[in-house]
């Protein structure tokens, strides 16, 4: 009893039956994928369509911020339209024709780098191909925003519901005031004319871009806060002017440059009395003047 | 009564010869590194002086030491508070420019030197920078009262002598100097360790030595600010601060410190010397006058039973207790009490000790000729009833070692002054008269005690003059290692191995 209680318990015994599980399962994974049918590559790219392509296109329901994108592979070339959803940055900073004309036509506003791998984009381009017959859900529309609200957001003044972080971190509109918002984003003055209303609402919503998807990952905005945003730029749109509040950064330079300046003058009235020493002033009073070179 | 022990050093300054013989022994075995070029953790002062780091006595200035405060001892450089206050900017402590900037010479240019009209010359060289610099200071700068109406004429210990000696001692037939050799005094109550904000420095139980370990240095440099000697020293390039270590390495295997042990004129003594740790809080905090009284007190008389019994009771051991009954330091310090502190004013009790130096007489100028101003009579080292005769005034030495108490100067040297005349008697006459005897009496001395010291002084060995308990290192190590462990391997190792064959 004993004895095999042992043998049971040793580790060569215990192993032996875990390798024998992993096998177990590793061939259970391998069928799963084998039976795997190939039409499932078209649902991978309307899952990654839908998480990441929405906010500003749409199939066959019109322009968004970007072009609809019904039957986009009749009218671009496979290759260049798959190089250009994996690297559409670096794509447009080769300043490729169709993308400056593209550019031209829709605001200025630029594709950013959804960080897609090639299968992604693959899979995306295999769905795009078969769109015809796959049913995009509509989405539900919004409660009615307050412009205040909205300002309170984008200010900080009301904290985000899901802890995201206030939009005047990184971006600036026109009238938020003397100090201007942050620099490390767009100016938002103009955003509802560039990317229209269900665009903004698309772009809010479903985050892309890079610096902004990180920050927003775990914490996405309620349907209010998005009504009250939306609202708010709608204001701002019409009575803001853009970059008004970029002369604070002069203030800033001005004022910092001028107090640095006051510091030194008044650190330099004791410098000379700190840098004497007492051998110095030993050697002074006795009319040896210093002959350093310094 | 809690009886502790330390190992002390005398210095005999009647038989300094001003060679930097120790400082340069030190240099060689601890400083004589990056970053340490600067530091003498031994060095020798000409006195009247500004000594090194320049005028490091004027504690006005370095805020060095302890200070009695409505009969407290607080720290002179910062209470608590104005310490963190200072952490970051403190004007007290010493720049590179108080000490000197290290140099060496462009030795090569001797011998690199492209053809010229002229002999080419070894440029001085920034130790720290590696450029070309006027050296205008260096650590001994005023050695042998060199730049003296600049340096000598600003010694610290000289303010309180009045004017007219203090011009008289610019003139030529007045002219005086002797030399202090300095060490870190290892003190009983160190301001060093005191003003550590990183608790960094510490006082080794056995003997004394006041160390700084080196892991736990923040480089805060508030001790080399707080000493009030200026003896530790801050290592730019490890950031860390170092001291005099008093040789422990050396002392631990039976052998004298560095400079004491390459002293040429055999000035340095060491020793243990008891002392009672109770008494420190105390001895610390008289008034200046009893500084020296208080400090001889609490040292302890090894012979003593009741001493003995304490020791032991604290753990001293019989070879610690034997050798501090042999003790050359007890003998100056306690015995014949003729060895005193270096500025006990600045109350950090230290542990070594200066014999105070004689001088000679002072000339007179008679129909415009030097003549010494001796007396008539046919009477040896006249100067012991004319104290005041001697160009080095007493109050000087006061300054120096008393605190600025003259009567324990004039003991000491009237002391010294009778041991010299009652041998001179004994020793060329052949006969101790009755007025030798009679300076002896009135110095206080016996006849015993005076042909002790003057054997001490000027004949001793190598074993009587450094007397070194046994340290017993491998059996403290033997409390946390195995002396065993590393039986039967090979010690370091090879760079190469040996091969069979080759």
């Amino acid at each position: 009893m004993k004895i095999r209680h042992k043998i049971w318990n040793s580790f060569g015994g215990r192993s032996f039956v875990i390798l024998l599980l992993c096998v177990f399962f590793l061939l259970l994974g391998g069928c799963q994928t084998s039976a795997e049918p190939a039409s499932q590559a078209s649902s991978a790219g309307q899952d990654l369509f839908e998480t990441n392509c929405v906010s500003c296109h749409t199939i066959g329901a019109g322009v968004l911020v970007g072009p609809d994108l019904e039957s986009v592979l009749e009218r671009r070339d496979r290759e260049w339209l798959a190089e250009f959803i994996r690297i559409p940055d670096q794509i447009i900073l080769s300043g490729d024709p169709i993308v400056l004309k593209m550019l031209d036509e829709f605001n200025n506003v630029e594709m950013p780098n959804l960080a897609l791998t090639e299968a992604d984009v693959e899979a995306l381009l295999v769905f795009l191909e078969s769109s015809g017959n796959v049913e995009l859900v509509a989405e539900a529309p919004l409660p009615p925003g307050d412009i205040y609200r909205g300002e309170a957001i984008f200010s900080g003044g009301n904290v985000l519901e899901e802890g995201g972080t206030p939009c005047v971190a990184c971006h600036t509109v026109g009238n938020i005031g003397f100090l201007g918002g942050g620099v490390l984003g767009p100016d938002l003055t103009k955003v509802y004319t560039r990317f229209g209303e269900a665009g903004l609402v698309g772009a809010i919503k479903n985050i892309v871009f890079p610096t902004m998807r990180g920050i927003y990952a775990e914490k996405e905005l309620t349907d209010q806060e998005v009504a009250d945003l939306l609202a708010y730029f709608a204001t701002v749109d019409r009575e803001g002017e853009e970059g008004t509040a970029s002369g604070a950064s002069l203030i800033f330079w001005g004022v910092g440059l001028l107090g640095a300046a006051a510091l030194f003058g008044f650190m330099l009235l004791f410098w000379s009395q700190q840098k004497e020493t007492l051998s110095d002033r030993l050697r002074k009073d006795a009319g040896i003047i210093s002959r350093r070179r310094s | 009564m809690d009886v502790r022990t330390h190992m002390s050093m005398i210095f005999h300054l009647d038989k300094c010869i001003g060679c930097h013989t120790c400082s340069v022994a030190c240099k060689n075995l601890w400083t004589d590194r990056k970053g340490a070029e600067y530091m003498w953790w031994n060095n020798v002062e000409t006195r009247p002086g500004t000594g090194f780091p320049t005028q490091w006595e004027n504690q006005e200035h370095f805020r060095g030491g302890w200070e009695r405060k409505k009969g407290k001892l607080d720290l002179k450089l910062h209470t608590r508070l104005e310490g963190i206050f200072k952490l970051f900017y403190n004007p007290s402590l010493p720049g590179l420019r108080d000490y000197y900037e290290p140099f060496t010479f462009d030795y090569q240019n001797l011998f690199n030197s492209p053809k010229k009209d002229v002999q080419p010359i070894a440029e001085p060289i920034s130790m720290i920078t590696g450029d070309p610099i006027d050296i205008e200071t260096g650590p001994n700068w005023d050695d042998d009262l060199g730049g003296s109406n600049i340096y000598a004429k600003n010694d610290v210990n000289l303010e309180s002598l009045p004017q007219e000696v203090r011009e008289q001692m610019n003139e030529l037939e007045r002219l005086v100097f002797n030399y202090l050799p300095r060490i870190c005094n290892h003190c009983l109550n160190p301001a060093c360790v005191a003003a550590c904000p990183s608790g960094a420095i510490y006082k080794r139980d056995e003997d004394g030595v006041v160390l700084v370990n080196e892991n736990d240095c923040r480089a805060w440099r508030m001790c080399v600010a707080a000493c009030p000697y200026k003896k530790v020293y801050y290592n730019w390039n490890t950031g860390k601060s170092e001291k005099c270590i008093l040789c422990f390495p050396r002392m631990e295997t039976g052998q004298a410190p560095a400079c004491a042990h390459s002293c040429v004129g055999r000035i340095r003594y060491m020793g243990v010397l008891l002392y009672d740790a109770d008494q420190i809080p105390h001895a610390a905090n008289v008034p200046d006058d009893e500084l020296i009284s208080a400090h001889r007190e609490m040292i302890l008389d090894p012979f003593d039973p009741k001493v003995i019994a304490a020791a032991k009771e604290n753990g001293i051991g019989d070879d610690w207790i034997e050798s501090a009954q042999n003790s050359p330091a007890y003998k100056f310090v306690k015995e014949w009490e003729i060895a005193l502190p270096l500025h006990p004013e600045f109350r950090t009790m230290v542990m070594m000790y200066y014999i105070p130096p004689l001088s000679p007489v002072v000339s007179v100028t008679e129909k415009s000729l030097f003549r010494l101003d001796l007396m008539q009579e046919d009477y040896d080292f006249e100067l012991f009833d004319r104290l005041d005769a001697a160009r080095l005034p007493i109050k000087y030495l006061a300054n120096l070692f008393s605190a600025g108490d003259e009567g324990t100067i004039r003991t000491v040297l009237r002391k010294l002054l009778a041991v010299r005349i009652y041998m001179r008697r004994k020793t060329v006459r052949g006969k101790v008269d009755s007025v030798s005897r009679k300076t002896l009496a009135e110095a206080g001395l016996t006849e015993e005690q005076a042909i002790t010291m003057y054997k001490m002084t000027t004949l001793p060995t190598m074993e009587e003059r450094f007397v070194f308990p046994n340290y017993h290192r491998e059996m403290s190590i033997e409390a946390m290692l195995d002396p065993l462990t590393h039986k039967g391997e090979v010690g370091l190792g090879y760079i190469q191995q040996p091969k069979r064959g080759e």
